[in-house]
């Protein structure tokens, strides 16, 4: 299993676990819940210079790397977006938009996998 | 959605992008996003291979884009939106998962709304259900 998808994969869901938590009890969103929010993003950028890498050293995308780019591109605006709409509203319902993104990264994460392995395309 | 003024100014507005609207407009939000960005996919490369499929990923993409801004708006107008883009979604969705899964042939190529949204976890038949019920529930002159 690919080391990026492991982690993402461990980043996205603790995150979405830690928000619907704190959304079950009652809370609204707090350093924990937007930190976590922060990390999903934080590993995007990671997984994009790890991408970038990875291309340059010769382990190209192998289905059609714009569209992988494009998820990426995409995928980075998810998690800041959560943020800006979850902090306009200080009630529990905003850590559940916080866990929204996390879940979202995660299947993101997934396809973006499959379109580096050439596995499937749109 | 990028109203701010709209999204939380008017105590109306607030009702319907407040509590559990927060997270629906968040879900029709990454719809948006997802549905547009296939569909520009789809018709950038291969429009050819099948024109009414991938023209009815745009207007999948539409409706989302628009359920999503009217959702998120305050007033009357913008519930009315609302309701004929979430009413559209809903018939579309049935419509296009009915189609799909009864003849298949017609329908190979996927769209967001394939299978009733099989391939996005049937979200996309739940959602203009519980878009529905939310408007009801915050329609004008409840309060």
């Amino acid at each position: 299993m690919d080391p990026f998808l492991l982690v993402g994969t461990l980043v996205c869901l603790l995150s979405a676990v830690l928000c619907i938590g704190a959304a079950l009890l009652r809370q609204p969103p707090n350093d924990i819940t937007i930190l976590s929010v922060a990390a999903v993003e934080l590993f995007l950028l990671a997984y994009a210079v790890g991408a970038v890498v990875r291309q340059v050293a010769g382990e190209p995308v192998l289905g059609e790397a714009w569209e992988f780019w494009g998820y990426l591109l995409t995928a980075l605006v998810v998690p800041v977006g959560a943020f800006w709409w979850a902090i306009l509203e200080k009630t529990r319902w905003s850590n559940f938009v916080l866990a929204a993104a996390g879940l979202t990264v995660f299947v993101m994460l997934f396809r973006m996998e499959q379109i580096w392995d050439g596995v499937a395309g749109l | 959605m990028t109203d701010r003024r709209g999204a939380v100014s008017d105590a109306r507005g607030r009702s319907r992008a407040g509590g559990p609207g927060r997270l629906l407009i968040a879900v029709y939000g990454v719809f948006a996003l997802a549905a547009t960005a296939r569909a520009a996919f789809q018709i950038a490369t291969k429009f050819g291979e099948a024109p009414l499929a991938y023209l009815l990923s745009a207007v999948a993409a539409v409706v989302y884009v628009v359920a999503t801004v009217s959702l998120a708006r305050a007033g009357t107008r913008a519930y009315r939106v609302s309701v004929v883009a979430v009413t559209i979604e809903l018939v579309g969705v049935v419509t296009v998962g009915l189609l799909s899964v009864l003849d298949a042939q017609a329908f190979p190529h996927e769209t967001v709304w394939s299978g009733f949204g099989r391939g996005y976890g049937f979200v996309p038949l739940v959602l203009p259900i519980l878009g529905l019920a939310w408007l009801y529930r915050t329609r004008p002159g409840r309060d």
